[in-house]
């Protein structure tokens, strides 16, 4: 059965990749949004003292991962009752969540690209020499940056599929991202108030973890917590997303909106 | 042994209606509908739009929750058994919708077998089968936003059988085809009822119900107004003689007149092209042509052609749901 559940996982990854590739929406989101946001944040902080290019790099990369997550899974589950799939979905032997799962992992895969597009307009338009401190560490971060960024768009999903009105308000949460989670800029800029919210996301402790392994910055100690605390969280998103998927089915099933809305 | 079991089944909508000062407004769907469907038969579910029967449909195939009653689909209830219910059935809701346009039909049956969990090596066999069963052999590989609507209900149709269900749900199936594609689905469900899978078909096409159901539930307004076989329905007119007449520009007070004519028992217009047809029930037979005929002609309408006929299963359903089709 597990072997059956991965195969449904891989088929929708595929699949969905397959359809997504060349969609316009995802070329500007992972390509050339954090494009801009890399020469915005570069023209703005390169005069500061103790600028660091590759932070900027690293942070506009990140913009388009939490952009790509927020708005790709947002529309998750929506595209699926759009095409009217969602009751075939639902209507057979797979878990919604499943078929949820491939499709993020998808959405995932092709925000991380924007780290390779980010990088070459550093290193061509301004001619700045990038080079990750521990590339090694670097490279765990990132695959907890994904596991984060999985945990969340598994919480996502089922959030804006609650009330089909819902989507109205994804573009709030994407800026707010940026600034909470110090992808650009230190929290401590920020006022006291907003650090616990920061603590509670996830993207906050990848981003830290990523900044300080590629600027060199750290000791391990401090990665290995960073990396500890995104696994907890990432374990409370899939708890509180599994709690929202039963309730996303149950109010579908009674208030009939698995079709068109 | 009966395969789907439907006790007083109910279901109420909520509809939030206006703007500042929302009111919720409930809307009966199903008020208490009873019926029964055996092994290997094909049961009809006719009714107007808004009857009640896609509310059915989606309460049987575990996607909607009923609001009181009981429905089970091979002993399984439907809110309590989803699971169980589910790798056993298949479902169409007509339309074209329900795929994935951008892939090729042969991916989307490669999707839709994994999400019912049938092995690698069994798709290889069967996908390509399904393809020509259902016609579309040699165009697998084109998306499915080239599909024609037809080619796309076919493709419904080889996705349900994907996984070689015993119960079938078809949602009005031939919505939208051409003649042809819809004889040619007509004669794929008469095959699969063949092969003794039970199946609950919804139509607004009356002679493809009477040419393929072996019972036929009549549901209007949420009810059952009648359940019997194709000839049960059609012995509830047997006492009527239906005149069809064409005529142009019927006013509304003109069928309220011929309705008052002696030996009328029911009067509906149907709109064809720049003509209305006026079916008229007729207790007397084709003595009622005249009176008929004259009081449009004393109306200054022009009168077309004039046929007396037996009843048909049409003429049944339109007296059981008052009028409407």
């Amino acid at each position: 059965m597990m072997l059956s559940k991965l195969r449904v996982v891989w088929t929708v990854f595929y699949l969905y990749l397959k359809q997504i590739a060349i969609d316009g929406f995802i070329i500007f989101t992972v390509i050339i949004q954090p494009l801009l946001v890399a020469l915005l944040a570069i023209y703005m902080l390169r005069d500061i003292e103790g600028f660091q290019a590759i932070y900027v790099i690293v942070g506009s990369a990140l913009t388009g991962l939490w952009s790509g997550t927020l708005f790709f899974n947002s529309f998750n589950i929506q595209g699926e009752r759009w095409s009217g799939c969602l009751e075939n979905i639902i209507g057979s032997p797979t878990r919604l969540q499943t078929v949820v799962l491939g499709k993020v992992l998808a959405n995932l895969i092709i925000s991380v690209s924007s780290m390779f597009f980010s990088y070459p307009i550093a290193v061509l338009l301004f001619k700045f020499r990038l080079t990750i401190a521990h590339p090694f560490l670097f490279s765990i971060s990132l695959v907890m940056t994904i596991i984060a960024l999985m945990s969340l768009g598994l919480v996502i999903a089922p959030i804006f599929s609650l009330n089909p009105g819902n989507i109205m308000w994804v573009n709030a949460f994407e800026f707010p991202m940026y600034i909470l989670g110090g992808f650009l800029f230190p929290i401590l800029l920020l006022p006291g108030w907003t650090t616990p919210i920061s603590y509670i996301l996830s993207p906050y402790w990848a981003a830290r973890a990523l900044h300080i392994t590629s600027s060199g910055s750290t000791s391990l100690s401090d990665v290995l917590i960073y990396w500890g605390l995104i696994i907890f969280l990432s374990l409370i998103y899939l708890f509180v997303s599994s709690w929202l998927f039963r309730v996303l089915l149950w109010r579908a099933k009674e208030k009939a909106t698995l079709g068109l809305q | 042994m009966n395969i789907i079991e439907v006790q007083d089944l109910k279901r109420i909508y909520h509809a939030k209606i206006g703007v500042l000062r929302r009111k919720v407004k409930e809307v009966l769907a199903l008020d208490g509908i009873n019926f029964s469907v055996s092994q290997g038969e094909l049961f009809g579910l006719l009714g107007p739009n808004g009857a009640g029967k896609t509310t059915t449909i989606k309460i049987l195939t575990t996607l909607l929750t009923p609001t009181a009653g009981r429905a089970s689909v091979m002993g399984f209830d439907v809110v309590r058994d989803a699971t169980k219910i589910r790798p056993r059935i298949g479902f169409i809701f007509g339309g074209e919708r329900g795929l994935y346009w951008r892939l090729s039909g042969y991916d989307n049956l490669v999707y839709f077998a994994n999400l019912y969990h049938i092995s690698p090596d069994v798709q290889k066999k069967r996908i390509p089968e399904l393809f020509e069963l259902v016609g579309l052999g040699g165009r697998e590989n084109e998306k499915v936003q080239g599909y024609s609507r037809g080619m796309k209900q076919r493709l419904h149709i080889a996705r349900v059988l994907l996984h070689d269900p015993q119960v079938l749900f078809l949602d009005e199936p031939t919505m939208g085809l051409d003649p042809v594609g819809a004889r040619e689905l007509r004669q794929a469900i008469k095959n699969l009822q063949m092969e003794k899978k039970t199946i609950l078909l919804t139509t607004h096409y009356m002679f493809e119900a009477d040419a393929m159901c072996e019972r036929i539930a009549v549901i209007n307004h949420g009810k059952i107004v009648a359940l019997d076989t194709p000839t049960g329905l059609k012995n509830y007119v047997q006492d009527l003689s239906i005149i069809e007449i064409d005529v142009f520009g019927i006013p509304h007070d003109a069928v309220e007149r011929i309705q008052n004519l002696d030996g009328v028992d029911m009067v509906s217009v149907e709109n064809r092209d720049q003509k209305q047809a006026l079916r008229i029930h007729s207790s007397n037979g084709a003595g009622a042509v005249a009176p008929v005929v004259s009081t449009l002609q004393n109306m200054g309408l022009r009168v077309g052609n004039v046929i007396v006929r037996e009843p048909t299963l049409e003429d049944a359903y339109v007296r059981l749901v008052g009028g409407e089709i």
